[in-house]
């Protein structure tokens, strides 16, 4: 689903991210760790195209991105679900309309986009506040909108930059349970997150620790409890495969459009 | 064809963010079209005169004003004869005065004139050259001729049928195109500026649209409807300003020995019009917001 090799990015001077490589393969759960400023925002905007590869390889969900014309991005974008860390929610649209979003562009009559949209919005506890402006919502509300949003479409791959981040521990846990349903359906996923408690939830979940762009070694062993050897990011960076095939698993939401 | 509709009201709603720069720019496509409009009807009246002369010439006669009236009578009996003359309309003095009250107006009444009435009896005539003289020499002679008549102060060939206009009109049609094009690129510009004021406050939207994976027409499609509306809309109150100028021009060449009645533009211009410059209105948003 997501196989990367030696992939970097550099904002001018400066390498955000340095020769990563790792693979994922369908259904697979992976977790991006490191402290702030590591590059895993910047890993991630680059796996669903909102940054150019420029060195390196990367193929997600069958796309090759270092050729992938612009054109076809969005055709990239309608695979993929994205939690971004700042959310990127339209504050004077209602809860409603902003995870309908997704089902929109894909050309989804409205009706059948807003039962779908509030049976999800049950399961993230937002139910009631489907018709409230999101800029009135508190910051973690805001998030599980962007999580929502993320899952809607039923997307083959979801990649979540700090998706708990503004949420208490309880709640955390509870949509870190929405994540691993989606991943027992086959969703594979890939989450920043600084958090260990979070990444407890998901034991067999392969680790990719970055640190100033590069992949960390020292830290992956032993990081997360009950963590089994061998499905680190670095052991699985060895068996990487970024043969560019496109998985031919079907596509859960028709394109309307 | 739902969303397609969804995202064209979309658009036109988008009109109402800026309420006074959409108005602006109504404004400007209005007085441009208006300028097409006005030229499209100049040549429409012209072509409908030419039409009207059926390729023939025509020549206006005017006597002394004063002349015996017995004698002119005589005289458009004898005109009506001549070789080549295929139709002759004449005014007494009287007849010329009431036909021009008539075309200036309700409120104007020259019945004081009546008695001194400064007008000369006219006549025009239509000739048609003999196959087997040169056009030329034909009219020159016939001029002449008619000059030499008694009492015939002197002979007008048809403004339409002079060289001048042949001229105007070839001019016309060369400047058309270009001049067509210059309006086309105005409206294009302008309307396509205030399109991208649209963009540019939704571009929080558009960016998110981006990233859930919208496609670029998804986000342009409303642009363009948009833009086309404006186009739409600017033509429309164009023609509806034109048709109120020439219902207040209509009658004012329409006097003898002219009778040209100023018509509007034919239907299929005036809506052909109306959707060139809405497509312009597309095409200027489609460029203005294109990446
Ligand atoms: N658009 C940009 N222009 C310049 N530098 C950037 C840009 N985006 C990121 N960077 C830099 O790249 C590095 C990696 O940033 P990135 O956002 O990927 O970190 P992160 O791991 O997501 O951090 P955090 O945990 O704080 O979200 C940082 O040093 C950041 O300053
Ligand atoms: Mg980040």
């Amino acid at each position: 689903m997501v196989h990367v090799e030696r992939l970097s990015h550099s904002f001018g001077q400066h390498f955000a991210l340095r020769d990563v490589s790792f693979s994922l393969e369908k259904g697979g759960f992976l977790f991006l760790n490191g402290p702030s400023g590591a590059g895993k925002t910047t890993l991630l905007r680059l796996l669903h195209g909102a940054l150019p590869v420029m060195q390196g390889r990367a193929s997600v969900a069958g796309f090759e991105l270092s050729t992938l014309p612009r054109r076809r991005v969005p055709d990239l974008r309608r695979e993929v679900g994205v939690v971004f860390q700042d959310f990127k929610i339209l504050p004077e649209r209602t809860v409603l309309q902003n995870v309908a979003l997704t089902l929109e562009v894909r050309g989804v009559d409205p009706g059948a986009a807003e039962r779908r949209v509030r049976a999800l919005l049950a399961s993230v506890g937002l139910e009631d506040k489907a018709l409230t402006p999101c800029g009135l919502l508190s910051g973690g509300e805001q998030q599980r909108v962007a999580i929502a949003r993320s899952m809607v479409a039923n997307p083959k791959l979801i990649l979540a930059d700090e998706p708990t981040g503004n949420l208490d521990l309880d709640l955390a846990l509870r949509l870190m349970d929405l994540f691993k349903q989606l991943h027992t359906y086959g969703t594979t996923i890939i989450m920043a997150t600084h958090n260990r408690e979070v990444m407890a939830q998901v034991p067999e979940a392969q680790v990719l620790a970055l640190r100033d762009g590069r992949i960390w070694e020292g830290q992956i062993a032993g990081q997360i409890a009950g963590q089994t050897e061998g499905q680190t990011g670095t052991a699985q960076a060895e068996t990487s495969r970024a043969d560019g095939k496109p998985d031919d698993d079907g596509q859960a939401w028709e394109d309307g459009a | 064809m739902g969303l397609f509709l969804r995202l064209a009201a979309r658009g036109l709603r988008d009109l109402t963010l800026h309420p006074w720069a959409q108005a602006f720019t109504l404004i400007a496509v209005a007085m441009v079209s208006l300028l097409a409009g006005a030229f499209l009807l100049v040549l429409a009246n012209v072509d409908r005169e030419l039409a009207r002369a059926g390729g023939q010439i025509q020549a206006q006669i005017y006597w002394r004003p004063g002349a015996n009236m017995t004698q002119v009578r005589g005289q458009w009996e004898d005109i009506r004869g001549m070789e080549g003359v295929r139709g002759l309309q004449s005014f007494t003095p009287d007849q010329a005065l009431s036909a021009l009250s008539n075309a200036l107006g309700e409120g104007v009444d020259f019945a004081w004139l009546r008695t001194q009435n400064p007008l000369p009896p006219t006549a025009e005539i239509q000739l048609a050259t003999p196959p087997e003289a040169r056009e030329t020499d034909y009219v020159k002679a016939m001029v002449s001729r008619l000059l030499a008549l008694p009492g015939v102060d002197k002979v007008r060939l048809n403004p339409l049928q002079t060289e001048t206009v042949r001229t105007w009109i070839a001019v016309s049609r060369r400047v058309l195109w270009p001049a067509i094009g210059f309006l086309a690129l105005v409206v294009g510009l302008v309307v396509g500026n205030t399109i991208k004021l649209s963009l540019l406050d939704r571009r929080d939207e558009v960016e998110i649209l981006h990233l859930v994976g919208a496609r670029p027409w998804y986000i342009r499609l409303p642009l363009l409807v948009g833009g086309f509306a404006q186009g739409l809309c600017g033509a429309s109150l164009a023609l509806v300003l034109l048709k109120m100028a020439q219902t207040g021009v209509r009658e004012i060449l329409n006097f003898p020995p002219l009778f040209i009645q100023i018509g509007f533009l034919p239907l299929a211009q005036a809506l052909g019009l109306i959707l060139a410059v809405g497509l312009v209105g597309a095409v200027g948003s489609y460029v203005a917001v294109r990446d």
